[in-house]
């Protein structure tokens, strides 16, 4: 047996011993651990590690196979997203216990915080004692075990899986039921309970998913799309598409959802233009290696960058919203560019991986596809906070998009309605982010960076508390970016727009001195290159494109994105359709597309007068109407509109 | 956005090691707040003195002495008369004999200058940078004392400064302070309630409205654990709050549990913070057999007992 003392080693210290000493399948004993967070975070080996005391936050958080026993009591979030191996906890266990695990066994001897279980995938969770209240909230799968009493709200919103209660069940949760137990169940748990030396107890409630939420009496009315550029134009106060929504909702008696960007009339980065005429932009032909785009996003704090031939990126987009062949292709397409790819929330599947040269991996509330393994085979960590298209709020893939492949990936079963959390079980504050952070970083030993999404909302507080929680750099999301499935009124009137975003984070940093401790990347409606331009003279380091992606490999923009049965094979799981797709063909079309943005950064930064993107600024702009000029404080130059529009004659 | 500690000491002695305590306990969970960190130190003064502290800006007040003399001035102004007088850091420090009204004196200091504090045992410290820094700068570690609470922060809503730092001293009110994890959604409703009364407030920190709402309770004569009671039922948005008067420490922990909190008790103290961690840190090497309070809970401890 080997011993680790914590009271002289730092807990990075010690798992960086333990991470060597679990490839020699030694015993180890950690001492004076006086209640750290992250004691053995990351261990991917057959190790036995025994706690000699209390542990903070995340014991055994991100591991795969470890055994861990904790002889005192555990913080919050004890084996967040284990796989296999086990934990077990001779006293209390703080709030969300087992969080995410996706398949391996934990016993709280004492009693244990609120939300037991939360997005657990499978495997077990059992408290001999007392459980607070809503454990098992939202919970795909596995099993919970109370020998004590359940707490309130016990089963709120779970999507499956199964919980046992031998105490009194003080109340059940939203959508949650009790069910008879069957005798091959409870010798099931009697099992289980033996195995860990616990005394089964007499009899047992269970609960399950009632099945009574998500489930709509009237599905929408199939109607014939109307094509975005329809609606969205010169759109008339009764134009077809406001009556197409009322007599939808005259069936369903719902608000409708659609895929797409929003379509109200905001102020964007068209609203501005340069403040030199750029319309002999691009006559030199051979301008993309005269100007130096070369970018690395997220190396600032010491982690692996992101090397970019061109300060741009994809955006998140999940695989699930799209196929699998249409996230080959980006990643095929990206890798072709020399630019990163970024999985988005569903999990990161092997043909994207290999065919991405960088991959961003997202981590979303409901850690959907979320793993160590992929962690470490990632180019950078991302946290989820929201989306510009629909900030503050979660998602639901109907069933019929949660194929057996998708919901392997996920970690959940396969054909439930999946509901996406809007929140993460173990980020209820920044304070709380910090730890998060240090757990990611623990878990890939400080190698890759990890960054934050935001969509657009009290940006001026957000920035600043990204900054000072230590992520390398912001993906920020305005409200024009677009989204797979959400309330038309949502995508159309919640959110800030882009322009205001950008503007708004740059102040915050700058009123903090924080400008160089944190990168941005800028996304939400950006469309070409000059667009991009535009963002970098604003201030972002880099920016990411979604929906124009999209479009270059084939999306002809009918916004049935939720539906399902895309017909472009891209916004689907439905086999028939995604053959239509061809991955290799429309990766050539996403790189050709990327190439044009190359060429426009390039020209255009060419025609402002430098040879280096990193020389674009503020000065470079005006604005186009009073609007911009009064949210951008960039002069006001109508004048200027012309030569903006359409600054690349040379390039058409 | 922040951690939080409190520590009592039973017994009549007067004479603990308060100071170096939140000291360690804050320096352990500094990564919940790297902003600013805070103290409210509880010692005794003999009775009819107060102690009072003022911030001294260095860089609006460039004449330090035409500050101070300002604050003198009032204070004899009100009939106080001043025993005991000190710079530390940016704080001036003054203990003056005083036998009128405490919010009528409060909120005329208020008026003329920076309070920080007043109390017959309290004072607070509070500055930016880590819980080692203010110790530097105030020498925290040299109190003694009979309790405390402590904070650090991490600002998200309003800027970072000394005077937007925790913990929050009531208004108005001696001896009541209070140190805040979380954000109350009814702010402006309850303030405006509060102020109806006339109380007056001199920041727009929810924490301290906090303070003033249970101080306001407490001059009522209703007990403390009978605010923090109602506490819970009248304040919207996520919580985990401690509270100190002369005599007495509590807590109060919103339904939702969104904020952390333990605690550990003995025979010679109780001590609460937001991680177990910070409770570690007064016992390092040993396994403590804490208990996290229960959402939509408070409780009290007294001195006395």
């Amino acid at each position: 047996m080997v011993s680790i003392d914590l009271a002289e080693l730092s807990v990075r210290e010690a798992n960086a011993q333990l991470r060597t000493l679990g490839e020699a399948g030694e015993v180890v004993e950690i001492l004076n651990p006086d209640a750290r967070h992250h004691i053995g975070v990351g261990l991917t080996a057959p190790i036995n590690v025994n706690v000699q005391g209390s542990a903070g936050y995340f014991c055994a958080g991100l591991t795969d196979q470890a055994c861990f026993y904790v002889s005192h009591n555990v913080g919050w979030g004890v084996g967040d997203n284990m796989y296999s191996g086990s934990v077990v906890v001779g006293g209390n266990a703080g709030a969300i216990p087992g969080v995410a695990i996706r398949g391996a066994e934990i016993v709280i001897k004492g009693n244990m915080g609120s939300r037991a279980g939360q997005v657990m995938k499978a495997g077990t969770l059992c408290c001999a004692g007392n459980a607070n209240f809503m454990a098992g909230y939202m919970m795909y799968g596995g099993r919970i075990i109370i020998l004590g009493d359940s707490g309130e709200r016990v089963g709120e919103d779970m999507s499956s899986g199964e919980i046992f209660v031998a105490g009194n069940v003080q109340d059940l949760g939203s959508d949650a039921m009790l069910t008879d137990v069957d005798s091959k169940e409870i010798q099931s748990v009697h099992e289980f309970l033996d195995r860990y030396g616990i005394k089964a107890p007499k009899g047992f409630s269970k609960i399950v998913n009632a099945g009574k939420k998500l489930r709509y009496g009237t599905p929408e009315t199939p109607m014939r799309s109307i094509p975005f550029n329809t609606f969205s134009g010169d759109s008339a106060y009764w134009n077809p598409k406001v009556q197409e929504d009322i007599t939808v909702k005259a069936q369903s008696g719902r608000y409708r959802i659609r895929g797409y960007g929003g379509a109200r009339p905001l102020p964007h980065l068209s609203d501005i233009g340069f403040r030199k005429d750029l319309t002999q932009a691009g006559a030199d032909r051979d301008v993309v290696s005269k100007v130096r785009m070369a970018t690395e996003i997220g190396g600032i704090n010491g982690a692996r960058p992101l090397k970019l031939s061109m300060p741009v990126m994809i955006a998140p987009m999940s695989y699930g919203a799209l196929s699998r062949s249409t996230k080959y292709a980006i990643a095929m397409g990206s890798a072709m560019s020399g630019i990163a790819e970024n999985t988005g929330e569903g999990g990161m599947s092997d043909a994207q991986r290999d065919a991405a040269g960088q991959l961003i991996f997202q981590c979303l509330g409901g850690r959907l596809g979320w793993n160590i393994h992929d962690m470490r085979r990632a180019d950078a960590l991302e946290i989820y906070i929201s989306q510009g298209a629909k900030p503050g709020l979660g998602g639901q893939l109907m069933a019929k998009k949660v194929t057996p492949e998708l919901a392997e990936i996920r970690g959940i079963p396969s054909g439930i309605d999946l509901r996406s959390p809007s929140r993460h079980p173990d980020i209820l504050g920044a304070d709380d982010l910090v730890i998060k952070v240090e757990e990611f970083r623990e878990a890939t030993g400080y190698e890759v960076p990890v960054s934050v999404k935001l969509g657009a909302g009290r940006i001026r507080d957000d920035i600043k508390i990204a900054s000072k929680d230590g992520f390398d750099f912001v993906e920020l999301d305005g409200m024009q970016g677009s989204t797979g499935a959400g309330s038309a009124e949502v995508i159309d009137n919640v959110g800030i727009p882009t322009l205001p975003a950008i503007i708004e984070a740059i102040e915050a940093l700058e009123e903090i001195d924080a400008r160089d401790k944190i990168q941005l990347v800028l996304m939400g409606g950006l469309r070409d290159g000059v667009d991009a331009v535009k963002a970098l003279c604003l201030g972002a380091d880099a920016v990411a494109f979604g929906t124009s992606v999209i479009v270059a490999g084939g999306c002809i923009s009918c916004m049935q994105c939720h539906i399902g049965q895309c017909v472009t094979g891209i916004a689907t799981q439905d086999p028939e359709h995604e053959k239509r797709y061809q991955p290799e063909v429309e990766a050539s079309n996403i790189h050709r597309f990327l190439e044009s943005v190359r060429w426009q950064i390039a020209a255009i930064t060419q025609a402002l007068g430098y040879d280096d993107v990193t020389g674009l600024n503020r000065d470079d702009l005006v604005a186009l109407t009073p609007e911009a000029a009064d949210i951008t404080g960039l002069p006001y130059e109508p004048s200027m509109a012309a030569a903006s529009r359409e600054p690349m004659g040379a390039l058409s | 956005m922040c951690g939080i500690a409190g520590v009592m000491y039973r017994g009549s002695d007067k004479d603990f090691d308060t100071g170096e305590a939140l000291i360690r306990m804050l320096d352990g969970c500094q990564h919940r707040g790297p902003d600013s960190t805070g103290f409210a130190l509880y010692a005794p003064e003999a009775s009819g003195r107060l102690k009072l502290r003022f911030f001294i800006d260095p860089e609006s007040d460039a004449d330090d002495s035409a500050a101070i003399a300002a604050i003198r001035q009032r204070l004899m102004d009100l009939g106080a008369g001043i025993e005991e007088e000190a710079r530390a850091g940016d704080n001036y420090r003054v203990t003056i004999l005083y036998d009128g009204d405490v919010q009528k004196l409060s909120y005329e200091m208020e008026h003329a200058a920076k309070v920080i504090s007043i109390g017959t045992s309290l004072e607070i410290v509070k500055d930016v940078g880590s819980a080692h820094d203010v110790d530097d700068r105030y020498h925290v570690n040299q109190f003694h004392g009979t309790h405390g609470l402590g904070h650090v922060r991490l600002a998200t809503e309003s800027d970072v400064k000394p005077e937007a730092s925790h913990p929050f001293w009531a208004t108005g009110f001696a001896d009541v302070a209070i140190v805040h994890n979380g954000q109350i959604t009814n702010y402006w409703k309850m303030r405006r309630r509060l102020e109806q009364r006339g109380f007056e407030f001199t920041t727009d920190n929810d924490s301290e409205l906090i303070a003033v709402y249970l101080a306001d309770k407490l001059a009522q004569g209703i007990k403390l654990q009978d605010a923090l009671s109602t506490s819970i039922d009248d304040l919207d948005g996520t919580f985990s709050f401690l509270v100190s008067t002369g005599d007495e420490i509590g807590y109060a922990k919103d339904r939702l549990a969104a904020k952390p909190m333990i605690m550990y008790e003995d025979d010679d103290l109780v001590a609460i913070a937001s991680e177990e961690v910070s409770l570690n840190r007064l016992f390092p090497g040993k396994a403590l057999n804490t208990r996290e309070p229960a959402p939509g809970t408070y409780a009290t401890w007294s001195r006395s007992i």
